[in-house]
């Protein structure tokens, strides 16, 4: 049996010779910092000399401290109402794609709400934040809207809009991609279905209804068990977008690990910061994978 | 036959709702995008007054000359360039290299290489930053090129949606190229990357799309402006407008030309890699 073994080993070195690049990279890249990482979280780096190791007293202070707990919550409001949104916004574009016959406006409609994807968020929040600037279309619109002496709204930099605009904006970008996932879905719909479900006098809205939606059911259930993982790592966006006059309602922990870690050099509490949101993910994505019953289906 | 069509569609009052949404979701999404276009090649005067802006008064280039004469975005557009290229093509290879692996039949510790990649899917990148910054510093890929090209190279999911098309591919195909005593190497180089263009398109857009767009990485490592690449450059430019207060160190014109020279490759790669998309969306985002 081990000489089988062996024979085989060696049956495949080649193979394992291509292998070794890959494996470098990901020791080094990945597993190393991520070590690196939890052991730096239970350390404190001392001015003068060497870091100390200080136990759990960096995740004390982490779920002490104010700052963090409101980039908590900020994360979880903005990135749950992101997700929620982008959700129900792409299967309304996906139903809609599908009820659109004509060949041209349906591959219109589609290439242009996936096209946000392609754009980083620099390009995304440049983009928004110049419209919704004080001489933007926004506040165009509004202006025609209400002809007489309008005072345009700075919106930027107004707390009451910052978690509006970024849920907002963060599903304008992901729609579409959400929409191409649950066509993806939809296409495979065996056309039968729909024609014997015509048959029985089906309407168009309940084939809608009792046909595509089911159909699409576990694509949504797969798209909101990989969205939840990345609820809590929105940066992009909020490093973009932020502002100081709005960052206290929509700074979430990803961009606050990264001002106190590599701005400030607070290595200790902010890798434990990082860790603990690891914690955190897995923890929400498992209550999600729970609740919509998840591996039952995908194990 | 036409009468039985019209059956299978929406009707009366709901016919009229989906038009309406379809027409709403579109122009949402259309017009902040077309008045980029518009005010992108406006003069500075037309993009700093008030109102829609969805069509020219004047058409001018000057945005563009702006972007290129005052805030040099040339040095920034090839270090993206440069950067998202080469990253990117090294990355194809290596997760096919690596795909090619995890398709062998009865490979010893197949399970256990499986899982050693698989587990990386599961350490997302942004929570190890600071220690990533650390070992940037170590090995001295601060402020450098190979940094960025370094950091990210390979991903567990390229490679999976490698190993995903390969195994369409009939297997015996490399099995009896060994039994003519090819090398691994060929057998991979002269068999499965052939047939597996499609795939291969699929992973490098979707790479390309990622490290075009990649923000955190950049800002970490690089804090020497003239190793830039263009999505810190455009965030510089949004910050020191003040756009709170409306008043503007680069003209309005400038900002978006910027944006649309961001967006213009991925724009061009996108028209090249539409076919293979839907194809690689099923490959790697739904199943596993």
């Amino acid at each position: 049996m081990k000489g089988q073994l062996k024979r085989k080993i060696i049956r495949y070195k080649g193979i394992y010779i291509l292998l070794i690049p890959v494996l470098v990279y990901f020791l080094v890249f990945s597993y190393y910092p991520l070590v690196l990482g939890i052991f730096k979280s239970f350390q404190k780096v001392k001015l003068l000399g060497g870091s100390q190791f200080v136990g759990f007293s960096n995740y004390k202070e982490i779920l002490l401290d104010a700052q963090y707990q409101q980039a908590f919550w900020n994360s979880l409001i903005v990135g749950g109402g992101t997700f929620i949104l982008q959700f129900f916004w792409g299967i309304l574009i996906a139903v809609l794609l599908n009820e659109t016959r004509n060949k041209v406006s349906r591959s219109l409609f589609q290439t242009v709400t996936y096209i946000p994807n392609l754009l980083s968020w620099s390009v995304v929040g440049g983009l928004w934040i110049t419209i919704l600037s004080p001489n933007g279309m926004v506040n165009g619109i509004l202006k025609l809207l209400n002809n007489s002496n309008f005072s345009p709204i700075v919106f930027m930099s107004e707390e009451v809009y910052a978690r509006t605009i970024m849920i907002f904006t963060g599903a304008w970008k992901g729609a579409g991609y959400f929409a191409a996932l649950f066509m993806a879905a939809i296409v495979g719909i065996d056309t039968s279905l729909y024609e014997s479900a015509r048959i029985d006098g089906a309407s168009r809205i309940k084939q809608i209804r009792y046909i595509t939606l089911p159909v699409i059911t576990p694509t949504m259930k797969v798209v909101t068990v990989l969205s939840v993982m990345g609820i809590l790592r929105n940066f992009d966006q909020i490093f973009i977008m932020s502002n100081a006059a709005i960052s206290d309602k929509i700074k979430n922990l990803l961009v606050l690990i990264y001002e106190q870690g590599i701005i400030q050099f607070n290595v200790g509490t902010a890798t434990a910061a990082a860790t603990i949101v690891l914690l955190a993910t897995f923890i929400i994505s498992t209550v999600v994978k729970k609740i919509l019953k998840y591996d039952e289906i995908y194990s | 036959m036409k009468g039985e069509l019209n059956k299978n569609k929406v009707t009366g009052v709901w016919r009229i709702l989906f038009l309406v949404l379809t027409v709403i979701i579109f122009v949402i999404t259309f017009l902040p995008m077309w008045n980029v276009i518009v005010v992108s090649t406006s003069t500075a005067l037309d993009s700093s007054q008030s109102g829609i802006k969805l069509w020219w008064n004047q058409f001018s280039m000057e945005g563009f000359d702006y972007v290129f004469r005052v805030t040099k975005m040339a040095r920034p557009f090839l270090n993206s360039f440069l950067v998202t290229t080469i990253g990117t093509v090294i990355q194809v290879i290596l997760s096919a290299l690596a795909g090619y692996v995890l398709i062998q039949k009865d490979l010893p510790f197949k399970g256990l290489i499986t899982s050693f990649i698989m587990t990386t899917m599961m350490i997302p990148g942004d929570l190890t930053l600071i220690s990533v910054y650390q070992l940037n510093k170590q090995l001295s890929l601060l402020n450098s090129y190979q940094g960025l090209i370094l950091n990210g190279l390979v991903s567990g999911f390229s490679i999976m949606m490698m190993r995903n098309y390969f195994n369409t591919v009939p297997y015996s195909l490399a099995e009896s190229a060994r039994m003519d005593a090819a090398g691994e190497l060929k057998i991979f180089s002269s068999i499965y990357m052939p047939i597996s263009l499609p795939g291969l398109g699929t992973v490098f857009f979707m790479e390309y799309v990622g490290k075009w767009n990649s923000i955190m990485l950049p800002a970490t490592l690089i804090t020497d402006e003239s190793k830039y690449t263009l999505p810190l450059m455009l965030k510089q430019m949004i910050l020191s407008t003040g756009s709170t207060s409306g008043t503007a160190v680069a003209p309005d014109n400038a900002i978006m030309a910027t944006i649309v020279i961001s967006t213009v490759p991925l724009l061009l790669i996108y028209i090249f890699a539409q076919k293979f998309l839907m194809e690689g969306l099923n490959m790697g985002a739904v199943k596993e």
